[in-house]
């Protein structure tokens, strides 16, 4: 009962997503992203590190 | 009959996902993870259904799919390598007959890994994977919770949807799965798009973490103990008021302990009281085997591996008051235990004994790198405070935490090759090389290389006419 109860609930949930996703337009494909803000000073870039280079580097780059 | 409703939910999604191809993958995952095969009874065993729907998986992917968007990263080429030096020890396995048997379902959980990061292109899909995976998870964990709320518990003894010691349906492994989910049902709860963060979805959120919670005491495994405190020190890094937190969680602990069974107290006690634990002496005798082992065999014994350990230890006796025929030796005299075959009860170990100390690394570096990758992912998102990436640094974090948990909880349990473990590095990778790609179209360029850009196109138009 409590197995049937548990199957029932987390399948039915499964087949609405299942549902809800074959109506989506962003599932296969995605509007291009708003375009970065133009960096606040010459040569400031983000790193993966997410620090902006400082002047030092960017100048001995 | 419940064969029959399996069967037509099957085709149900089936036929959905010929809709749309991608759900042949999110198919697969479900198959993979809750085993309708192994749920029904004769129906579904008869026919190859993972094959057939990987097949229409990586068909779909071949016929619909944009390969323009598809990108590895080196955690995928290792994945690759693992997948490779797996199929060698295989073919040098000590014990040959049990190596194959495991490699029989490895190597599809490591392809399909290795598939998913191909797939996983967009934001909703990789969503989407995300709640696969916890829904169906969530089959075995509310039967689990509700059970155990109904005083069905025990060690051994919470039967979780069939009588099944292997794979997900076993305790320890569920029980650390299922702490492992919580940060991605709390992911969902606040930033899901599929099923928008209503006052509906975040009860039955809450509802579903507190059945995660309820696990590892219906199973009474202490791995799932580990991993509640380890999710609760997590959780402590970003918590707005920490004294607060740390207050709310010790008045929890407090306020649940009368109310959890004396056997699961008592069982909590043996993690500090090991010298007279059969359970945790043995795995500390296996992992001194192994150690061993690994020295004859850097290379790996291939799987399955353990069968060949022969154990013998010392341990102080303890009388069980329950056990009337326990009346043969006094409390804490030696006796002298002697095992063998008993498995590696650590993935850690279970990688060096399988995999030698090349396979053990090449998994580290999966799985810790999973961990610092997420990290990089995390601090850059939160510095970044774009509106339409707020999702991103809480998605590297719940990552990131899963992962955590399920590499302190398989210190304990041999589950270095848990597909559902896989799916959760696929997602890693999935969402790494997504935003990699998401950061470079969005990425500012100056107008002077645009209007280059422009006139190079032009002249390439021109060129073409």
């Amino acid at each position: 009962m409590i197995d049937n109860f548990s199957i029932l609930l987390s399948h039915g949930w499964l087949i609405f997503a299942f549902w809800m996703l074959t109506r989506s337009e962003t599932l296969d494909r995605e509007p291009p992203p708003p375009l970065d803000a133009e960096p606040d000073g010459f040569g400031k870039r983000q790193t993966l590190r997410g620090k902006p280079r400082s002047k030092e580097s960017a100048a001995d780059a | 009959m419940r064969d029959l409703v399996f069967v037509a939910y099957v085709a149900a999604i089936l036929l959905l996902a010929f809709k749309r191809p991608f759900i042949f993958t999110l198919v697969y995952a479900y198959i993979d993870i809750c085993s309708p095969q192994r749920l029904s009874y004769f129906m579904l065993n008869s026919v190859p259904l993972s094959l057939i729907v990987f097949g229409l998986a990586v068909l779909g992917f071949l016929v619909s799919d944009d390969k323009q968007n598809v990108r590895v990263s080196p955690r995928w080429a290792l994945l690759v390598v693992l997948l490779i030096y797996c199929g060698y020890t295989t073919t040098v396995a000590v014990e040959p007959v049990a190596a194959l048997e495991k490699w029989a379902w490895v190597w599809k959980a490591l392809v399909f890994a290795a598939f998913l990061p191909l797939t996983l292109t967009t934001r909703l899909r990789i969503e989407a994977l995300m709640l696969t995976m916890v829904l169906c998870v969530s089959a075995l964990i509310v039967t689990g919770g509700i059970k155990t709320l109904a005083g069905g518990g025990g060690y051994g003894v919470l039967v979780l949807l069939i009588y099944d010691n292997s794979g997900l349906f076993e305790g320890s492994i569920i029980s650390c799965v299922a702490i492992t989910v919580i940060p991605l049902i709390i992911w969902l709860a606040k930033h899901g798009t599929i099923f928008k963060p209503d006052w509906r979805v975040k009860g039955y959120a809450l509802a579903l973490i507190f059945s995660c919670m309820l696990i590892p005491v219906g199973t009474q495994a202490r791995t799932g103990l580990i991993c509640i405190a380890v999710l609760g020190i997590l959780l402590l890094r970003f918590v707005k008021y920490r004294l607060v937190y740390l207050g709310a969680i010790a008045l929890l602990g407090a306020v649940s302990i009368p109310f959890l069974p004396a056997s699961m107290t008592q069982r909590a006690e043996t993690i500090k009281d090991y010298k007279q634990d059969e359970s945790a002496y043995t795995r500390i005798a296996i992992w001194q085997w192994t150690w061993e082992f690994a020295k004859t065999h850097p290379m790996g014994g291939g799987f399955s591996s353990y069968l060949q350990n022969r154990i013998q230890y010392d341990i102080k006796h303890k009388q069980d008051p329950n056990n009337p025929y326990d009346d043969y030796m006094e409390e804490g005299e030696t006796k002298q235990i002697v095992d063998a075959g008993r498995a590696f009860h650590s993935s850690y170990f279970e990688m060096l004994g399988e995999q030698g100390y090349p396979g053990l690394v090449i998994w580290l570096i999966i799985h810790v790198g999973g961990i610092w990758r997420m990290e990089m992912l995390s601090r850059l998102y939160r510095r970044r405070k774009r509106e339409d990436e707020e999702w991103v640094a809480p998605l590297a974090t719940a990552l990131q935490n899963a992962h955590i948990i399920y590499l302190v909880g398989c210190l304990f349990v041999g589950i270095a090759f848990q597909p559902f473990v896989y799916m959760l590095v696929a997602l890693q990778i999935s969402l790494d090389t997504y935003l990699a790609r998401r950061r470079k179209e969005a990425a500012w360029r100056p107008i002077k290389s645009l209007r280059l850009h422009a006139n190079s196109s032009d002249g390439k138009a021109a060129a073409a006419v």
